[in-house]
């Protein structure tokens, strides 16, 4: 059966500090370290793309585990961030790693919830037509969108990529999927230019909407927070995560926050810690991603 | 439900702020007593629900004390 054979993911090594803008945003380190929850975030070089951080995640993927380029017959991209308007940047990561002609490439346009959305769409598209061998690519390199005066997106996103390699003989499948959308919100995190952000108002969604979203997808599979190893949330901030935890009511060792170091790298943010959990032998893992949209979408895996 | 300053303040230490909420003073803006700025939109949040109301932002001047939020929250629960 499809499902996730393997994640490997790309954090450019160019980071800025929050710690040097404390001045200028009258931060203290309590506030960065346990609200916010970014120390630093990855900020890719100027020339790259989202298809430059992508190709290197599969190179790193490759470092993993041994794939045939060849037989690689679907290319999926996360983005919001593409190279171009047009063409797809599917298709250019389908040609800058000389991927074969009977390859499937598509781009989905979402943002933190991109990631949960694309594995189920993988999936079905690879199921519907009998392909064997996807890639998921999640790439959002936002520093290209950050307006650096405004403290609300400016001290949290970072760079970064990630690829999912789907096949049979998984190491997880996805068993249930559930998502929710809010688009008369669609304003409260918008690009026009420069990203905005109305942290309040997409606090009060995540914190209302979110842990309700969650419980009825455990109720719906007939599963309780017994039967969940981990909760891998989407890491918006280490205050929306503690918020959903403790509204869940779930112990903090279920619920891991990792982005200190590279900030929230949109829809790279949950397969990024997937990545590390994948070998931890967990028998059931919950994914939950909320954002630009408003969007929503959880998932629970189980180890095959 | 009336908002007191009573209920007001479980209501913030239901929002789990540093500090003795017990010692705070009801006069004084939140902000100034170390409730930051995601601790407060938690705040108002939680007043939201507890008292099923809205409070818009174009609102949030006049619920920066906890005497200001009794006041608001009285005014539209009338």
């Amino acid at each position: 059966m499809l499902g996730i054979k393997q994640i490997a993911s790309y954090l450019p090594e160019r980071k800025k500090s929050n710690y040097d803008k404390k001045e200028k945003f009258a931060l203290d380190d309590d506030f960065i370290e346990n609200k916010i929850g970014v120390k630093y975030h990855c900020v890719k070089e100027d020339d790259e793309k989202a298809s430059d951080l992508s190709v290197k995640a599969f190179e790193n993927l490759l470092k993993k585990i041994d794939i045939e380029k060849e037989n690689i017959d679907c290319c999926v991209v996360v983005t919001q961030n593409p190279d171009y308007n047009i063409p797809h940047t599917s298709a250019v990561v389908h040609g800058k790693l000389e991927l074969s002609m009977n390859c499937a490439c598509y781009d989905i346009s979402l943002g933190c919830s991109g990631y949960v959305y694309g594995l189920s769409n993988i999936l079905a598209f690879m199921k519907s037509n009998g392909l064997k061998h996807g890639l998921l690519f999640t790439a959002d390199p936002y520093s290209e969108i950050i307006d650096h005066e405004d403290k609300n997106t400016d001290l949290i996103f970072g760079d970064g990529a990630t690829v999912t390699y789907i096949s049979e003989n998984a190491l997880y499948i996805p068993t249930s999927f559930k998502f929710g959308t809010n688009g008369k919100d669609y304003k409260e995190i918008l690009c026009d230019d420069k990203l905005y952000m109305n942290g309040r108002a997409v606090f009060s969604f995540t914190a209302t909407m979110i842990p309700k979203h969650i419980q009825s997808l455990l109720v719906e599979n007939d599963l309780d927070d017994s039967d969940i190893d981990k909760y891998i949330l989407h890491q918006g901030s280490k205050y929306i995560v503690d918020t959903i935890r403790k509204r869940l009511k779930v112990d903090v060792s279920k619920v891991p926050f990792d982005m200190y170091e590279y900030g929230n790298t949109v829809s790279s943010a949950v397969p990024i810690i997937l990545e590390k959990e994948l070998d931890n032998n967990h028998k059931r893992l919950l994914l939950s991603a909320y954002g630009i949209g408003l969007s929503w979408a959880s998932a629970i895996i189980e180890k095959n | 439900m009336k908002a007191t300053i009573e209920n007001v303040k479980e209501v913030i230490v239901e929002a789990d702020v540093l500090g003795n909420v017990d010692e705070m003073k009801s006069d004084v803006a939140l902000s100034e007593q170390g409730i930051d700025s995601l601790d407060v939109v938690n705040v108002y949040l939680l007043l939201e629900e507890k008292f099923e109301i809205s409070i818009p932002d174009e609102d949030l001047l006049q619920v920066k004390s906890i005497d200001a939020i009794v006041e608001y929250i009285n005014k539209k629960i009338d």
